[in-house]
């Protein structure tokens, strides 16, 4: 179990994001922010929307219109009851279809400020907006997000407890001739019943294959992870990489293991479990205020200098409204770029790197820490070797 | 005619050289890529490019295993964090740098320099209409998985009608629901299954957390994405009282009888229906759109004691 952070006050979170956006926007000049990404939106306003696939969350899509010299940001929704009951009803409106030219105008016409920021548009009000040479939102969003208040970490935290309390009631049945659909859905009803916001991402239980050339083509040559669970049926023997993430107040989790199908991990298995377990354990020595990015690759590294993670992916991410968000370390964004990040206090990261022996698989878990004023503290439990037995 | 055929007669038809693809279900609907589901918006970001001089469809994915078999390989890109390299890979594809037109499902500022240092004498439109035209033309994959989801949307519905007894939470139905689905090689929804008071003015999208007593009135939801095909359904039960059947709401059989050939979308919405097409996802109807044979439509219809959805299939 981990310890709270905080006594959660969901007000107080709006509060303090509000004034960190607008803090990022007196600092980047942005006088107006425009959102229409459903995260960035959650994040300025605290509006709820339903969880849908991209094209109906498309259309369903609440705008986020924040000027700095007003006290709440403007939303506009098609789902008045998850705003929430802080906003002043002057701020509350219907929907503007943004995905259609006369809603696109609409929208135009309440955008005023010579210096706009625009975080993700559909074309037509690209087409209205463009003129004016938006800035990307990133400038506000990425130095207001990129840390967060003890709220938003015990928002992270409260998330993947739910996620890590349903593996324990999914996990003993990963067994010999179960399905993986079902694994699926025994998560999602466990996520619900345990108080999960929404669902965020296809609940992955991928068998991973012996070696690379036994699975399926890789454009990069490493294991390929993660695909759709497909309806397969697990084999006794088989190694299941596990990767989901739910929603509680708009916060992502990030859950990732490894588990053994029908029978005890080989000492191939344990050993590899031992090594990714000591990867984490190297660059934690690390983590804390001032270090950079670098410093944590560095601390990774096998003893023979390789980077044992996906090199697609990365040692660690972050996470919060979106499930992997800044800051990115060890990354292919290159040396450079982790050389030039900074840790700072409230900044979280999830590790996830990959021990891969090409001919008995490997293991990949995930952790997370955020980063204190002299160390980290706890927003995971521990990974653990499987023994069939939990998580 | 395939439909990546269709697709590219209407890109010379609008003068476009390439498509630039941010959203699943227009990839989907180009290349029948099953990429891993994420709920929600998403920051546009080139993730599935069509070439109509070359008549190819390049789809970022590190692996072949989530296209259709057959697809050549090197008409993947791979997964990156780094613009550089997106960049590269784009401006790699064969027919892009030359484009004079590209046409795009979204955009940020940040994408628009991507793109413009990508193909430096393009001009940038909107990929809307080409799927707008797609959307309202028949097809019998999209006929056939439209009704394939529509079954798995049947077995999730009668899973919480089976459990809605006095005293059950929404949560529980909506987990319900989805292990349905998922039981039936589903686990992605169209939307998260919703229970909820069929009370006027009640939300029967973000509903209250109670239990439901007996002799309520519930309103109850359920979409399925099936292979990348979509269905939803809503339907109102009385609490204890589900043997009883489904109540309608008033109107329901003349508004199902009026999706027939020659309809326009906006006689339906006239009659207070909220109307979606149906196919690799929703498709946005405009009102002009006319039914044709074939057209899947997501009909829904709410008055104050009853809410209804169906998935018509127009004869």
């Amino acid at each position: 179990m981990t310890e709270p952070v905080c006594e959660l006050d969901l007000v107080r979170m709006r509060r303090e994001r509000l004034a960190k956006l607008r803090a990022a926007m007196e600092t980047a000049g942005v006088d107006t922010l425009v959102l229409c990404g459903q995260q960035n939106v959650s994040y300025a306003t605290g509006a709820r929307a339903p969880a849908a696939d991209h094209m109906r969350a498309s259309w369903w899509r609440a705008v986020a219109v924040l000027a700095r010299d007003e006290p709440w940001p403007h939303l506009y929704t098609d789902f008045p009851e998850g705003a929430p009951p802080e906003l002043p009803d002057e701020f509350l409106h219907r929907a503007i279809e943004v995905e259609t030219r006369a809603g696109a105008a609409d929208l135009g016409r309440v955008v005023a400020g010579e210096r706009v920021a625009l975080d993700d548009a559909p074309f037509p009000l690209w087409d209205v907006l463009g003129a004016r040479s938006p800035v990307d939102a990133s400038v506000v969003l990425g130095p207001a997000k990129v840390t967060k208040t003890p709220d938003e970490l015990e928002c992270i935290r409260r998330a993947q407890a739910i996620n890590q309390n349903a593996m324990r009631i999914v996990r003993p049945l990963a067994v010999p001739g179960a399905r993986a659909v079902e694994l699926s859905g025994a998560f999602l009803r466990a996520v619900a019943e345990l108080g999960a916001s929404a669902n965020t991402v296809d609940p992955v239980f991928q068998v991973m294959p012996a070696s690379v050339a036994a699975g399926p083509f890789s454009i990069s040559g490493e294991p390929v992870f993660p695909i759709p669970t497909t309806d397969v049926r697990l084999r006794a023997g088989d190694v299941l990489w596990i990767d989901t993430g739910i929603n509680l107040y708009g916060y992502a989790s990030d859950f990732g293991a490894t588990w053994i199908v029908g029978r005890d991990p080989s000492p191939v298995e344990v050993e590899q479990f031992e090594r990714w377990q000591a990867t984490v354990d190297r660059a934690l020595t690390r983590v804390k205020p001032g270090a950079t990015a670098a410093d944590l690759v560095e601390a990774a590294r096998d003893h023979d200098g390789r980077r044992p993670w996906l090199s697609y992916f990365y040692l660690a991410h972050g996470i919060g409204t979106d499930s992997a968000e800044m800051p990115f370390v060890g990354t292919d964004l290159g040396d450079a770029f982790d050389a030039g990040l900074t840790l700072q206090p409230g900044m979280v990261l999830v590790f996830e790197p990959v021990i891969w022996n090409d001919s008995s698989a490997g293991h990949r878990s995930e952790e997370i820490v955020a980063v204190t004023d002299d160390g980290y503290r706890w927003l995971s439990a521990r990974a653990q070797l499987d023994t069939g037995a939990g998580v | 005619m395939s439909r990546l055929d269709t697709c590219l007669e209407l890109m010379t038809r609008d003068g476009v050289d390439a498509l630039f693809l941010g959203r699943e279900a227009n990839a989907r609907t180009v290349s029948d890529a099953a990429r891993l589901w994420l709920a929600g918006t998403r920051v546009f970001s080139p993730g599935c490019v069509v070439v109509r001089s070359s008549g190819a469809v390049h789809v970022l994915s590190n692996t072949d295993a989530v296209v259709p078999a057959g697809f050549p390989i090197e008409r993947l890109y791979g997964v990156t964090w780094n613009p550089e390299k997106l960049l590269a890979s784009l401006a790699a594809i064969e027919g892009v740098q030359s484009s004079r037109r590209i046409a795009v499902d979204g955009m940020t500022p940040a994408a628009l320099a991507l793109i413009t240092r990508a193909a430096p004498n393009a001009e940038i439109v909107d990929a809307g209409p080409i799927f707008a035209r797609m959307w309202a033309i028949p097809e019998a994959a999209k006929t056939a998985g439209v009704a394939r989801a529509k079954e798995t949307a049947e077995a999730a519905m009668a899973a919480m009608v089976d459990a809605l007894d006095a005293g059950v939470r929404p949560a529980t139905l909506r987990g319900i629901a989805a292990e349905a689905l998922a039981a039936r090689g589903a686990p992605t929804p169209a939307f998260e299954a919703v229970a909820s008071p069929s009370v006027d003015g009640e939300s029967t999208w973000l509903p209250v957390e109670r239990p439901f007593e007996s002799g309520e009135p519930v309103a109850l939801r359920v979409g399925a994405l099936h292979d990348g095909f979509e269905a939803s359904l809503a339907c109102t039960f009385v609490v204890g009282d589900t043997a009883g059947g489904p109540r309608s709401p008033v109107g329901w059989d003349d508004l199902v009888r009026a999706c027939a050939p020659g309809t326009r979308v906006d006689e339906l919405r006239e009659r207070g229906a909220v109307v979606w097409g149906l196919g690799r996802g929703v498709e946005p109807w405009p009102d002009e759109l006319v039914l044709v044979p074939g057209l899947a439509v997501a009909l829904e219809l709410r008055d104050d004691t009853a809410l209804c959805q169906d998935v018509i299939r127009v004869a």
